[in-house]
């Protein structure tokens, strides 16, 4: 896969040959270049693709997955960590989901759980840079930046990796692949979401008409400017950008005023409902569904939506409780809409978090979770995987995965794999060596999740 | 892992050997020490030493293969191995994960397998004494490790333009664009320098009657006139404001914790005292080793007067800044912080990455862990001083402050309240604030001192801090090279920062220097010589000029470690004052500008850029701030929102918040400065286009350099001229003045507004390619 293989210098040399970007992407997968508009061009992987896009459902703090889709019943006379909610068997895949999640539940047969999880720490910050760059100790490429990389993206008007309520900017950062795959946030964590926007985006100093004619004057400035400095394309590919900025002033706003949504919808989606309870602030999750639907919707190639809370460490009954109806509803709503309008077969959704908790002791009075990173849930949704199907498991007490494990970087190559893109080949030289998503050991595609 | 151990040794011990042979020492031939060497012996160190050595404090299995007696021996099963029969050895049967499964991560290749089949058959020979070649570390290509060894003084090459040098380093550049059959482009016009230098030393562009005056200078005084400004501006406190913000950026600087992986991002209240040093320190050209030895360890320094003191004292700051991970549930937070202060030494003064050192030997990299275990002794002798972390234990435990003595008592402005609270995580409900163990004002400043006890550190196997190995006594590098052999002791009851400072700042030293030229020379040029300033290493690029840099190297340390001495040098050499344009024959021949036959062309960066609106909207102001917005501030900042507050201070002064930069400069790739910046992108991304359109900072200064403008005078021809005077420096073009006047009618006429129509004029200019980029 030697196309897949170029060095920051390199792509920023051919982002700057004349056409700007769609140089570069011509050049990540040979393709020609129709120098119609600005952008990260999409591209045809060089795989065949189950999914066009995906959502990242984040579930950050340590979901416990033993009170929502791992169900631990107690096997013996001593009782044992297990799970305390009730479970009971949804759809005809018969998938025991818990009762917390009444409305996700409905949708059973669209999930496909993967119940053999394991990660490589326990600590909060490490793990969670593990689930989203691969890496748990330095600054790398998003998976949301690799999948640009790899793809482009649909939409010219809007960038192609988007991460709602958001955290650290490592969570979303492209590193060492060139910028402009870089994950655009918009809202921040522990801020209130309903304000939440892309900076910058709109302003009623000037009407867009005499900003339009403002802009035709900065060009017609920029391009005399470069006349005379021929050969530095880098002020080319400026000029290119200040057009997909101008575009994204009209394009962005529409999609994030959800007033062209009816209340049903509204509703369903349970926007604006807050809840703060314990460890469970309020993130509403629920426009940030609404959102990632739009986005989908409108090509964006990657979403992440968040949703923290879920290290209920003193009030696990109570917090998880919070935390389940916090997300239940809206998941639902996504699920079902992306269903109907036919997103689901060409997305992907992926729910999880940095990794999971040992399950309670019924009846043992204790009420405290800790962490668990040898054994937790995800699930995933569309994009060509199973439905209703459980993949993997974990031991008797749920303490780890003893059967179909999945690591982050297995989890990782297979959603690229989704996508028709080559895990372990899809390289980038930096730094003197090639580097990939997988890291060293690679991903292993987990070809059982796929229908 | 612990688990899978537990679970691996219950196996172990179902199942029983016997029938054990592991070769008799004297029986061993050649052929299968050889073997065992190339083979076995690397494969055990890397698979299973982890958990199956001496060095581990939980044996797997009580099983130790780290010698023969040991594997004779066996664990709580037995021996694993059978010999002969490959198939029946537990250590085989593992490595094919047929019933156990080892090493547990995941199975060894292949080969690997097929070598243990092979040796278990050829009876398990395991020489009883460690070979000497299995002792030596990793063999490293000595053309890799340049970068270790002294830099040696290059005599000055032969050119055969003798002509074109203006300084001796000229000579180093000119060699190589002459050897590759090229000339260098022509020289810059002085109307271009002149601008260039103003940015490159100061950050601030120059006035137009600043230009004018410059250009007819130099055509009177040619070089003299560049000196005379050069010197002007190297002497100006904008110097300082510049040069400390690049330092800055490798010191990681920044006013809060950034988030702690919980959403949790305590202020650092005092940190601003720390910006304040070193801008100071740059304007005074303390020479670097001072300024590192100051920095690392100002505490152990004597002082004259209470104000030097309190300056030694601010300087350790500089490795009080960790952006450090919540504590709750991190056993290892203490050596994390440690990670923090070897990474900012490792990447920032030695341009080394040490950090992978941390869990196990550097792959590449001659960094041995106990290298970095050497290190991290001074630190874990050391106490860290970051403050109360917003009163939340959670993130990080409260710590004492450094307590000046010569700086000023500020209270809180009359009527300050507190206003963010910390919840409690349970209840939700406010926590009282915690009274402050001073009294209200009291200059506290962020630091290091040593700690009680100092200790040497013992080896984190795997980067664990409950997982210890063997103590190691505080060193340094050891891969480093030196002319004399003069060894530094590390006293040891003190931490021995001193030491590490002594040694870092050594004249003969490999990679300070090195490092630091190569910085300066980055800041002036675009890139380095070496173009990965924060690695030198195996992974690093090699010089493009390796004489070049010795040279440098070897100027610096003999003038004292003067920066301002070697910048000097640099923007009067003939190279910095190359025109950025070359003929198309040249561009194509040094495409990369590898051989430096042309100047870089720049974008300004965050800072400049603010700085710039304001200067030309006539706003800036150059005086100091006064300490910082958040200086009473002990909160979370993520709970407080926007702290940020218009300013129009240079935009060094405005608050580094972490994961809550300054809006201002949010979009033009600020870093995170959560660890060392050598080199900042330069993304070209549409949020970018989107700030310059949309916001509030952009749209007032528009308006404000518009009503400058259009105060002048009434004529509509003047005020244009002037607005490009005022925004590019430079008269504009009769083409220039016909298209804007035409721009000007149309938009007034549609905005029914002359105040608007010239507002979106004076915005247009200052979002171009002109006003942002530096030729």
């Amino acid at each position: 896969m030697s196309i897949m293989n170029h060095s920051r210098r390199s792509m920023l040399q051919s982002a700057s040959c004349g056409f700007g970007f769609l140089a570069l992407q011509g050049l990540c997968t040979q393709q020609a270049a129709a120098a119609t508009s600005v952008g990260l061009a999409a591209q045809t992987p060089p795989l065949p693709a189950r999914a066009k896009r995906v959502i990242f459902l984040c579930m950050s703090g340590g979901p416990a997955q033993m009170d929502t889709f791992d169900y631990k019943p107690q096997t013996g006379k001593k009782k044992h960590p297990g799970s305390v909610a009730r479970f009971r068997q949804h759809g005809d895949g018969g998938l025991w989901i818990s009762e917390l999640l009444p409305e996700t539940a409905k949708h059973a047969d669209k999930l496909c759980i993967i119940n053999g999880m394991y990660a490589d720490t326990g600590i909060h910050a490490q793990s969670f840079l593990q689930l989203h760059t691969g890496e748990r100790l330095r600054k790398r490429p998003s998976l949301g930046s690799w999948i640009n990389y790899g793809l482009g993206t649909e939409n010219q008007n809007l960038p192609g990796f988007i991460s709602l309520n958001t955290s650290k900017s490592s969570i979303y950062s492209s590193a060492f692949l060139p910028s402009i795959y870089n994950g655009t946030p918009i809202g921040v964590n522990g801020e209130d979401m309903s304000a939440a926007t892309i900076s910058n985006v709109v302003s009623d100093h000037l009407p867009l008409a005499a900003k339009r004619r403002q802009l035709d004057f900065v060009q017609s400035l920029n391009r005399r400017h470069l006349d005379q400095r021929r050969g530095d394309d880098k002020l080319d590919s400026v000029i290119q950008s200040m057009e997909l900025g101008f575009r994204m002033q009209a394009s962005a706003p529409e999609l994030l005023d959800l007033s062209d949504e009816t209340q049903a919808t509204l509703e369903r989606y349970r926007v604006g409902k807050k809840f703060k309870i314990g460890t469970c602030r309020p993130t509403d999750f629920g426009r940030q569904c609404l959102l990632a639907r739009r986005f989908a919707e409108a090509g964006v190639r990657f979403i992440e939506i968040n949703h923290g809370g879920w290290d209920q460490h003193k009030n696990h009954r109570r917090d998880l409780q919070a935390n389940c109806e916090t997300v239940d509803a809206p998941t639902a709503a996504l699920l079902e809409d992306l269903d109907h309008r036919g997103l689901l077969e060409d997305t992907l959704v992926v729910c999880g978090g940095e990794f999971g908790r040992p399950g309670l002791t019924p009846d043992d009075g204790k009420n405290e979770t800790g962490h668990n990173a040898r054994g937790f849930t995800f699930w995933l949704a569309g994009g060509g995987v199973k439905s209703g199907y459980v993949h993997g498991k974990t031991s008797n007490t749920g303490d780890r995965a003893v059967e179909g494990k999945v690591h982050f970087r297995d989890l990782h190559a297979t959603i690229l794999h989704a996508l028709g893109l080559p895990a372990n080949d899809l390289n980038f030289w930096h730094e003197g060596r090639d580097h990939r998503l997988t890291g060293p050991d690679g991903g292993k595609v987990v070809h059982e999740l796929f229908a | 892992m612990n688990s899978l151990r537990v679970a691996i040794s219950l196996l172990l011990t179902a199942i029983v050997l016997s029938n054990v042979c592991a070769g008799d020492e004297s029986t061993l031939s050649a052929a299968d020490v050889q073997f065992f060497e190339n083979k076995i012996r690397p494969a055990l160190v890397k698979h299973c030493y982890e958990c199956h050595s001496a060095d581990t404090e939980e044996v797997g299995g009580k099983l130790l293969l780290d010698s023969r007696d040991a594997l004779l021996k066996g664990g709580e099963a037995g021996s694993p191995v059978i010999a002969g029969k490959p198939d029946e050895s537990l250590i085989v049967q593992s490595l094919r994960y047929d019933g156990v499964e080892m090493p547990p991560e995941k199975p060894v290749p292949e080969a690997v397998v097929n070598d243990f089949v092979e040796w278990v058959r050829r009876g398990a020979p395991y020489p009883a004494t460690v070979s000497a070649a299995a002792k030596e570390g990793p063999v490293h290509d000595p053309e890799s490790l340049w970068a270790f060894e002294p830099p040696k003084n290059p005599p000055i090459p032969d050119v055969q333009n003798k002509t074109w040098s203006l300084d001796s380093l000229d000579s180093f550049v000119l060699a190589k664009i002459e050897a590759a059959g090229l000339q260098p482009t022509e020289d810059v016009d002085p109307r271009t320098l002149v601008r260039r230098l103003c940015y490159d030393l100061t950050g601030v562009p120059p006035s137009f009657a600043r230009v004018e005056q410059f250009v007819a200078d130099h055509q009177q005084a040619g070089a003299d006139a560049v000196e005379r400004l050069v010197d002007e501006l190297l002497a100006s406190p904008q110097f300082g404001e510049r040069w400390g913000r690049h330092w800055l950026d490798v010191a990681r600087y920044g006013e809060s914790n950034g988030n702690d992986g919980l959403g949790r991002n305590p202020t650092f209240p005092h940190a601003w005292r720390y910006r304040d040093y070193v801008i100071a320190a740059f304007n005074a050209d303390t020479p670097y080793d001072r300024f590192l030895t100051e920095q690392i360890a100002g505490d152990l320094l004597p002082a004259d007067s209470d104000q030097d003191r309190d300056r030694h004292l601010v300087a350790t700051g500089f490795l009080a800044m960790a952006a450090k991970p919540a504590k709750a549930m991190n056993t290892n937070f203490d050596m994390d912080v440690v990670a923090d202060q070897i990474d900012v030494i490792g990447s920032g003064v030695l341009g080394i990455s040490v950090a992978c050192a941390r869990c196990h030997d550097h792959k590449f990299d001659p960094v041995p862990t106990r290298d970095y275990y050497a290190l991290a002794g001074f630190f874990t002798s050391s106490e860290t001083m970051w403050g109360t972390a917003a009163h939340e234990g959670l993130t990080a435990p409260k710590t004492d402050l450094h307590v000046l003595k010569a700086a000023a008592r500020v209270p809180p402005p009359e009527g300050f309240v507190e206003t963010v609270l910390v919840p409690e995580s349970n209840t939700g409900k406010p926590k009282p604030i915690p009274k402050s163990k001073w009294p209200v004002g009291t200059p506290l400043a962020m630091g290091v001192r040593d700690g009680k006890t100092p200790a040497d550190c013992k080896v984190n196997i795997k980067g664990d801090a409950k997982k210890l190995g063997e103590a190691v006594p505080r060193g340094f590098l050891t891969a480093c090279r030196f002319e004399s052999e003069d060894s530094i002791e590390v006293a040891p009851k003190q931490s021995g920062r001193l030491e590490l400072a002594q040694w870092l700042t050594r004249g003969d030293h490999p990679l300070t220097a090195r490092v630091m030229v190569n910085r300066i020379w980055q800041h002036l040029f675009g890139t380095g010589i070496v173009r990965t300033p924060n690695d030198f290493g195996v992974y690093g690029e090699r010089p493009t000029h390796p004489e070049l840099l010795d040279h440098l190297a070897i100027r610096f340390v003999d003038d004292q470690w003067s920066m301002k001495q070697m910048i000097r040098h640099i923007v009067l050499s003939r190279t910095y004052q190359l025109s950025s344009n070359a003929s198309e024959a040249l561009m194509k021949s040094d495409a990369g500008n590898l051989l430096l036959t042309r100047h870089q062309r720049r974008r300004l960066d965050a800072e400049s850029l603010r700085d710039s609106m304001l200067k030309v909207s006539g706003q800036l102001n150059l005086t100091p701030a006064d300490g910082s917005i958040i200086r009473h501030r002990d909160i979370l900042v993520n709970l407080a929102g926007n702290l940020h507050q218009p300013s129009n201070h240079r935009s060094v002064y405005l608050c580094y918040l972490r994961s809550s930069p300054p809006p201002e400069l949010a979009a033009f790739d600020l870093p995170d400065f959560t660890s060392v910046t050598g080199q900042r992108d330069v993304s070209t991304v549409p949020n970018q286009a989107l700030h310059l359109y949309n916001n509030p900072f952009v749209i007032e200064q528009a308006e404000r350099l518009a009503a400058v403008v259009t105060k002048k005078t009434e004529n509509d021809e003047v005020r244009l001229r002037f607005a490009w005077q005022q925004v590019f420096a430079r008269d504009a073009t009769p083409q220039e003045i016909e298209n804007a006047g035409e721009y000007l009618r149309v938009t007034q006429t549609e905005l029914s507004s002359e105040d608007k129509a010239w507002a979106s004029l004076c915005q247009a200019l200052l979002v171009t390619n002109e006003f942002r980029y530096v030729d």
